[in-house]
């Protein structure tokens, strides 16, 4: 087997020019290629730099004198320098069209699907967990001022309500599993974000005038500060934010393998599925509000007072739930009744004993 | 293999003096969904497993096929990166990025003092990448180079997209001139110089189709939304006074809206597309290599916009499976679209071997899409 000759294409020291050639393998184990009946390059097996077999892309071998073979001709070039047992030449193997391909995509599909649904949680958890307590004070602290800067105004609330207000919300708050002096109450004119609260990852919470006008009591707006103590203490904001990291770099992974039009396709998909994330979230603040509202003996259907009011203003803005990152405000308020109802059954059971 | 023999021939040229005859040299792909699909797949499968680490050994197993299986005149290019570059290139990518969007979360307004540095960064990166990229490619032996500056990466990205978004896309030929120029003036085959020259005027004359269909449909939505203007603001006025039935005709009015907005997306990516592809058509053909021989493309705007949408609409289809098909496709489109003319020969040539040094700029491009079409 080692007389066959490989034709192919040899060019001279780092020029351009070709000729037909062909490879053979010396007397001694060397290779040798000839054009035209003359030696033009010969050197060992060893020294020759052999390009990986990639399907059936033509092979090149560089001699060390800067010269170059190259041949279409992958079987040859593998039986005269023995190639094939190399690494390369097993993922070569791998590589071709056989039925087990369409194992490898189910397995590469089922493999992807588990990264993102398990993975990606688990890393979250983990970087959560090893954030330093800084962390969410410099972003709670940078966000409050920039805010402050571009949006909000101080309060116009009357001192007296303020402190009512303050006061409720303390007795709420030491019911949280991070206790009252884990978060602090801003009162803030809304201007153009109107009737609004929320929480920052450092415990500042902020609530603005226009939402104290818009609930019918205070209880109401304590329902709210209920869900926003939730956001913090389910530390939501870190959570989006790695979330959003771990996904990314999930995308970014298998980038150059499905063309920039298929990483935006992705990325898109991915933006969805984080609202989904954040309706979740809304979801299970709702929930704590009336679990801590009941804990501090007030009304734990408080927030629904406060989501009425909501839906009475503004209605549903018709956008489709899928696109956004709150649940539908009536759809909140069925949930949280039926969690109330629930919360009640479990105690009615208790009781008795 | 290569099929260059229907396409080349003599041009006659009469009336201009010359001694070598001019040869019209076709690309051509020769790479199979076939073969790409088992590539591809083993690809995506090791890089999952091994948590990435594989992703620079298919990077360049990838880039090796299509090189590989480019042929003009009878023989292919070759893609020499090192995977370990690559892995280290993108590693260093990585890190920046991630600590980018670290101080971006943790603190938004550094992010605005990031945004005007990256824009300075920019310029170096892609002046990087792409000399990497040219040093790692090789036809014939020999190698190409490329030898573009700071300052004009500077005016073809930075100042060329600013120009770009702030005219609304009126000024977009003459970032693609300064782009087109940057990109071909600067690179060398064997130390001998490519030339390009594409006239403005010729760049608009491909702008010109896809700037109307823009400015067509700006003005029909407009329109349409001018003629429900006063319908909308009675309803506006309803909802806020409370009357019942109003917030639902509101909603219904806002999704008709939205929804009519994603036809309108996709006529701009059209636009986008076919002068994407008119600017390629001029600017190859403004193209001399060596002064002497000469790139000529005339891809089909309208077909090079049908490939690209239906390869996106085949590969979401089937969830990424059809991939490996719309790349070979697309691949032997571009070349079949593609000549040189050759004057002589393409035997004369010397290379200058350069280090190509890291690969950390050119994975930049990479993972942030850059795309520079070869």
């Amino acid at each position: 087997m080692a007389s066959d000759r490989i034709e192919g294409a040899w060019y001279p020291p780092g020029a351009s020019q070709r000729n037909a050639a062909h490879l053979r393998a010396g007397p001694g184990g060397e290779l040798v290629v000839e054009t035209g009946g003359a030696e033009v390059a010969r050197a060992a097996n060893a020294d020759i730099e052999l390009s990986d077999r990639i399907a059936a892309a033509p092979r090149r071998l560089s001699f060390p004198d800067g010269s170059l073979f190259e041949t279409a001709d992958n079987d040859g070039v593998d039986l005269l320098t023995g190639a094939q047992a190399s690494a390369s030449g097993f993922i070569a193997r791998l590589e071709q069209f056989r039925p087990r391909l369409f194992v490898f995509a189910a397995i590469a599909i089922a493999l992807s699907y588990a990264v993102y649904r398990f993975a990606v949680p688990v890393l979250v958890e983990v970087a959560v967990a090893v954030t330093p307590p800084a962390v969410p004070g410099v972003i709670g602290r940078s966000a409050l001022a920039s805010l402050d800067q571009a949006v909000l105004a101080p309060s116009e609330l009357p001192a007296a309500k303020q402190a009512a207000i303050r006061s409720q919300f303390e007795a709420l708050a030491a019911y949280s599993q991070l206790g009252a002096q884990a978060y602090s109450l801003n009162f803030r004119k809304g201007g153009s974000i109107g009737p609004n609260a929320f929480a920052l990852p450092d415990g500042s919470l902020v609530l603005t005038d226009e939402l104290v006008q818009l609930a019918a009591d205070d209880e109401a707006v304590l329902g709210v500060l209920g869900h926003e103590i939730a956001h913090v203490e389910g530390k939501h904001t870190l959570r989006q934010i790695y979330r959003a990291a771990g996904v990314a770099g999930l995308i970014m992974l298998i980038g150059g393998d499905i063309g920039a039009a298929g990483e935006d396709v992705l990325v898109q998909g991915s933006a969805l599925a984080a609202m989904s994330y954040s309706r979740k979230q809304e979801t299970a603040s709702d929930r704590r509000s009336v679990e801590l509202m009941l804990a501090a003996g007030q009304d734990p259907l408080a927030i629904v007072g406060f989501f009425e009011k909501l839906n009475e203003r503004y209605g549903d803005m018709g956008l489709p739930s899928m696109l956004s990152t709150h649940p539908e405000t009536l759809r909140r308020i069925d949930d949280v009744r039926a969690y109330a109802a629930e919360l009640k059954a479990k105690a009615g059971q208790a009781a008795p004993n | 293999m290569t099929d260059t023999g229907p396409w080349s021939g003599t041009l006659d040229e009469g009336g201009l003096p010359r001694e070598l005859p001019r040869t019209v040299e076709q690309f051509s792909f020769t790479g199979t969904a076939r073969e790409y699909f088992g590539i591809w797949i083993v690809n995506v499968l090791l890089t999952i497993v091994t948590i990435g680490v594989y992703s620079a050994w298919a990077k360049v197993r990838r880039m090796r096929y299509f090189y590989g299986n480019t042929f003009l005149a009878g023989s292919s290019f070759d893609y020499h990166a090192r995977p370990v570059r690559i892995l280290i290139g993108r590693i260093v990518v990585l890190i920046i990025l991630g600590l980018y969007n670290l101080i971006a979360n943790i603190y938004p307004p550094a992010a605005a003092i990031l945004f005007v540095l990256f824009a300075f960064v920019l310029p170096f990166f892609v002046m990087r990448g792409l000399r990497f990229k040219a040093r790692v490619t090789s036809f014939r032996n020999v190698r190409f180079d490329f030898h573009g500056g700071y300052w004009g990466a500077f005016k073809a990205y930075v100042v060329g997209s600013a120009i770009t978004w702030m005219s609304l896309g009126v000024l977009a030929p003459i970032a693609s001139r300064w782009m087109w120029t940057y990109l071909f003036n600067n690179t060398t085959y064997g130390g001998r110089p490519v030339t390009s020259d594409p006239a403005l005027r010729a760049l608009y004359g491909q702008w010109l189709l896809p700037a109307a269909m823009v400015l067509g449909v700006v003005v029909l939505f407009g329109l349409s939304l001018f003629a429900v203007y006063p319908a909308l603001t009675a309803l506006f006025e309803d909802a806020r006074s409370g009357t019942g039935d109003a917030d639902s005709m509101l909603g219904l009015l806002l999704t008709i809206l939205s929804i009519a907005l994603l036809p309108i997306v996709i006529l701009f990516i059209f636009a986008g597309l076919i002068y994407a592809a008119g600017a390629r058509n001029v600017a190859y053909n403004a193209t001399l290599i060596d002064g002497r021989h000469r790139l000529m493309s005339s891809i089909g705007r309208w077909r090079f916009v049908w490939i690209n949408v239906s390869n996106l609409v085949a590969t979401v289809a089937t969830l990424g499976l059809a991939r490996p098909w719309a790349a070979v496709r697309l691949a032997k489109f571009l070349a079949a679209s593609t000549a040189l003319e050759v004057e002589g020969s393409l035997d004369g040539y010397i290379s200058r071997i350069e280090e190509a040094g890291p690969a950390v700029a050119a994975e930049y491009l990479d993972v942030e899409g850059f795309d520079f079409g070869f």
